[in-house]
């Protein structure tokens, strides 16, 4: 176990001691007074484990394959953008597009999400204990966004792939995203993959999909294109 | 880029270190914006004060613009405080009946100057340059009120001088001002229609024209926060702005989040900004924060108080 601590750094100098430990065999790490500051434990390629004893600002975790980070506090936009597979858990709120291209891994925030959570995933999990805002899921490809809480406007807005389920309230459903039956299997995962963050389920979820009315455009389908723009 | 920040306290303390906090904040925000950097701090200042900033011009000699600015006002109101720092005339008088022909009759001294603001209890100073920079000119941290905004500057589309720099007082509204990060597209539009209904405008700077909206609303009737929610559709764009009046501070959130805010609500104050480590650094890691979703304003208030 060893300890950095952030104040009078850079990020730039903590993410060089993190490397350093890295490097020398530690696999325990302890950051202390990040402050908020923006793009910490960024790309870190191994399967060590990192706790932020504070708040961390913009892209905590993006980058990584195989590492796990634990923020004890919030954290700013884009947490885990482009996680190659790993675990990044944030304790309180997150600020914009968490989770933003995930291409496989877990997400979980234990807090509210604000606008844009899940962006554009690729694969991997995002979990949101509390509520989630704004255009969660847009532009999904592929992957799987839970939401225990309620969500905001457009949700699922252009999604391509993946599905969205959400405990809470949905206010409502952004363009060509659907509410599909919640199957047996998608329950047993649910209730599986939120047990293993100690995450208790909400009593029924529902589930959003892509309608698939906007994949291919044609001329003789203006009409839907004009309706679900 | 642009940082803004707010801070209001909720104690009570007619006299709290808003100056110092504010100018903490800015200063962890530095690199959004390194052209030029200001505060506004609400404070009692006397029932019958009105303190008036003037910019006498973009550079020096100032003595005589200074002299004559003056005289101007002393034909119109009396005045108890006449102090001259750098390009800024500061003066405190009694209230005028009428805000705007003090200030016409004021900006008639030169053609550089400009009221920079005018409150019974506001102050506000800005100048090209970091916070720090601002500290060595007004020493902002021993400013002390009850609520306050800030702004560090990065230019996108208009001048870099002390006129476009924020924040930005709402010309003719005593008392209230606006910072703001993000763009209004619909700037141009609006500006032709407030132009042809005979209102001033002192930059091409977009920011400006909130504050002229918010004392236009307002002027037609409009409560503070009323004005704040109908600008979530009146303008178009991407914008998350703090605005403040002599009793309240609010934020606003445009309708794509576009902007970043994060903003603290804690028993004792309520602090604002752009990014978390401006609070951080400010104010400590006891607090949680959360980011508001889209098309949304909040807005707090302190007792009218009575002033010294």
């Amino acid at each position: 176990m060893k300890d950095i601590d952030c104040t009078d750094k850079t990020s730039r100098v903590v993410n060089q001691e993190i490397r350093q430990h890295i490097q020398a065999g530690e696999t325990e790490l302890r950051v202390h007074h990040p402050q908020a500051r923006h793009n910490l434990g960024v790309a870190i390629l191994q399967p060590v484990n990192l706790t932020m004893t504070g708040s961390v600002g913009y892209y905590c975790g993006g980058l990584i394959d195989g590492a796990r980070i634990e923020v004890q506090g919030s954290c700013g936009w884009g947490l885990a953008e482009s996680m190659l597979s790993g675990t990044v858990i944030v304790n309180q709120n997150a600020g914009n597009s968490a989770a933003a291209s995930i291409r496989g891994g877990t997400v979980v925030v234990r807090g509210s999400a604000s606008s844009r959570a899940g962006i554009a995933i690729k694969g991997g999990t995002l979990i949101v204990q509390g509520n989630s805002g704004y255009m969660t899921g847009f532009m999904m490809q592929k992957g799987t966004i839970i939401v225990c809480g309620d969500t905001a406007e457009a949700l699922g807005d252009s999604m391509y792939e993946g599905r969205i389920f959400v405990g809470g309230r949905i206010s409502d459903l952004g363009n060509d995203a659907v509410i599909e039956e919640v199957t047996d299997q998608d329950r047993s995962f649910l209730t599986t993959t939120l047990a293993e963050y100690d995450i208790e389920a909400p009593a029924a979820f529902q589930k959003i999909v892509s309608g698939r009315r906007l994949w291919q455009f044609d001329k003789k389908d203006f009409d839907t294109w004009r309706e679900a723009l | 880029m642009c940082g803004i920040v707010g801070f209001l306290d909720k104690s009570g303390n007619r006299q709290a270190a808003v100056g110092q906090t504010l100018l903490d904040m800015l200063s962890a925000l530095d690199r959004r914006g390194p052209d030029s950097s200001g505060v506004a701090v609400y404070a009692d200042r006397g029932a019958d004060a009105c303190v008036l900033r003037i910019k006498l011009g973009e550079h020096g000699p100032f003595e005589t613009l200074a002299d004559a600015v003056v005289e101007r006002v002393k034909s119109l109101v009396s005045v108890s405080a006449v102090d001259v720092q750098g390009p800024s005339l500061r003066l405190v008088a009694t209230p005028p009946e009428n805000p705007e022909s003090l200030e016409r009759a004021i900006e008639a001294a030169g053609s550089s100057v400009e009221v920079v603001s005018l409150g019974n209890r506001l102050e506000l100073v800005k100048q090209v340059g970091s916070p720090a920079n601002l500290e060595a000119t007004y020493a902002v941290s021993s400013y002390v009120g009850t609520h306050g905004i800030g702004h560090t500057r990065m230019s996108t589309e208009s001048r870099v001088d002390l006129s476009h720099s924020q924040p930005f007082w709402a010309h003719g509204r005593a008392d209230v001002a606006v910072v703001h990060n993000g763009h209004i597209t619909n700037y141009h539009k609006m500006r032709r229609i407030y132009e042809q209904q005979g209102h001033r405008f002192y930059t091409g700077n977009d920011s400006e024209i909130i504050g002229l909206y918010l004392a236009d609303r307002m002027a037609q009737g409009a409560s503070f926060s009323d004005a704040l929610q109908t600008s979530l559709t009146d303008f178009d764009g991407a914008f998350s702005y703090l605005a403040a009046s002599e009793d309240s501070l609010g934020y606003v959130k445009d309708p794509f989040a576009f902007k970043p805010l994060v903003v603290t609500d804690t028993p004792a104050y309520v602090a604002i900004a752009t990014e978390e480590q401006a609070l951080r650094s400010a104010l400590g890691d006891d607090f949680p924060v959360w980011e508001p979703g889209v098309n949304t304003v909040m807005t707090w208030t302190v007792e009218r108080g009575v002033g010294s």
